[in-house]
């Protein structure tokens, strides 16, 4: 039983795994913004490739705003 | 009865660190370095949680069938130490910039979405962070669960545009409203008061209540790499693992976020159509949803958990117990799964990134979070013991 749920898991486990890597060869890597056009200014410098991890700005900005409704952070 | 310790699993604890290992570089390449370290907190994260078995659903559901209030004594001294070091680094007493608040609106949305996550945590048989770790754990059951976690959150944010449009107070930060040194008292205040009250209904029920400090004969190294850690080193790490989030995500510790993301990309790689939905039309949301994976915080966090969940696991001879999936319980876990995402997605977040994440940010929401939450969990919790009665007399 054991060995069996073993196999489920590590399967499991390897299908998502290629997902990822299919999604992430899909999707090139977001290029360096410029600081005049960057959307939070709040966002880190240092992280210049990741997505703006900030998506919950406690004032100013509002990057995860639905535009009409009020905004959804905390996603 | 003393389970008997099983021997490490070396087969597993070497694939799960060259897994990480492997990731940490090539998200270091890919991306820069500061990305990869939230893998590492992720790992950190999921490795804590497995040798803790640190859960929310867990000390609930101890509390509302026996009156054990250690679980969510322990929960309460989580909030409490995660207040403590984010309300001065929010509060801006450090000049710490590019943090945010998990700040959400008081409403509707969160009142039910809450309460519908209760319920799914219990029959689920795990929260956001008990499911993850138990997947890495290697439960099958838990990986059916997480599934449908993944269908109910992607439909939660097809459908959150409508939920937003029902009464509510907007978002409330105590932090702002009262300064962050006496909102911190008033939360320590609140915080206090809740353990009293647990502490006593648990010492009427029993005569006495479970020690969160606990001895044991077993060495401190021997623990640490094997497990058997007591709750309060997990409140410890975790707390320090969440300031190390905010301060490198620039937002706390969140979970469902990831869900969502995937089941939207899933459901766009089989040729769904996402425009329609105003969700995934702007802002953060459309941006990760162009890019890779690998380049979300959540997820890479997420990834990061089930990983180090599995490491400890297998630390502990542990990974994949041994368990048949049974007709009823294949129900409560893709029903608990469904209530679990689609509530998250309307409460702005789990037991972490709502209940967590809001409480220890100041924000109000995690509070009626709290209550609704609770409220769905003893509710979920009999709906649990009914259907395995129910199981027993078929």
């Amino acid at each position: 039983m054991r060995h069996r749920n073993r196999i489920i898991v590590g399967s499991a486990f390897g299908l998502a795994a290629i997902a990822v890597a299919i999604d992430h060869t899909r999707h090139s890597v977001p290029e360096a913004q410029p600081a005049a056009i960057t959307q939070d200014q709040s966002v880190p410098s240092s992280t210049p490739c990741a997505l703006d991890s900030n998506p919950c700005a406690l004032g100013g900005s509002n990057p995860c705003s639905l535009g009409r409704t009020s905004s959804p952070c905390s996603l | 009865m003393m389970s008997t310790p099983q021997p490490a699993d070396r087969p597993v604890i070497i694939t799960s660190l060259l897994v990480i290992t492997t990731l940490f570089a090539f998200i270091s390449r890919a991306f820069d370095l500061h990305q990869a370290w939230l893998l590492l907190v992720g790992v950190g994260i999921g490795y804590v949680l497995m040798h803790a078995l640190f859960g929310f659903s867990g000390g609930w559901r101890s509390f509302v069938r026996e009156r054990r209030s250690q679980g969510i004594r322990a929960q309460i001294g989580l909030l409490a130490l995660t207040s403590l070091l984010f309300f001065p680094v929010l509060g801006g007493m450090f000049g710490v910039t590019g943090t945010s608040a998990a700040l959400a609106p008081v409403g509707m949305s969160v009142l039910i979405g809450a309460f519908l996550f209760g319920i799914g945590m219990q029959l689920g048989g795990g929260c956001g962070s008990g499911t993850l770790f138990t997947v890495g754990w290697g439960q099958i059951d838990m990986l059916l669960a997480l599934s449908f976690f993944i269908v109910g959150a992607t439909l939660g944010s097809m459908h959150l545009p409508w939920w937003l449009t029902l009464p509510s107070l907007g978002k409330i930060s105590v932090i702002q409203s009262l300064g962050w040194l006496p909102a911190l008292f008033v939360q320590f205040s609140v915080l206090g008061l809740l353990y009293f009250i647990v502490l006593q209904l648990e010492r009427v029920r029993h005569g006495s209540a479970q020690a969160l400090i606990t001895n044991s004969n077993t060495s401190v190294t021997h623990r640490l790499i094997f497990g058997g850690w007591p709750l309060w080193w997990a409140i410890v790490a975790l707390a320090i693992l969440n300031l190390a989030t905010l301060l490198l995500a620039g937002h706390p510790w969140s979970i469902t976020f990831a869900f969502a993301l995937w089941g939207a990309k899933i459901w766009s790689a089989l040729g769904g159509d996402l425009t329609a939905y105003s969700f995934w039309a702007s802002g953060y949301q459309v941006k990760a949803l162009n890019s890779s994976v690998l380049a979300d915080v959540t997820s890479l966090m997420d990834f990061g958990i089930i990983l180090g969940s599995m490491l400890a696991a297998a630390l502990a001879g542990k990974f994949a117990p041994e368990g048949r999936l049974k007709p009823r319980r294949i129900a409560t876990a893709v029903l608990g799964g469904l209530l679990m995402g689609y509530g998250a997605r309307l409460a702005f977040g789990c037991n972490i990134g709502g209940l967590l994440a809001g409480i220890s940010s100041g924000s109000l929401h995690g509070w009626l979070w709290l209550v609704m939450g609770f409220m769905g969990s003893w509710l979920g919790v009999r709906m649990r013991a009914w259907i395995q009665q129910e199981g027993r007399t078929a």
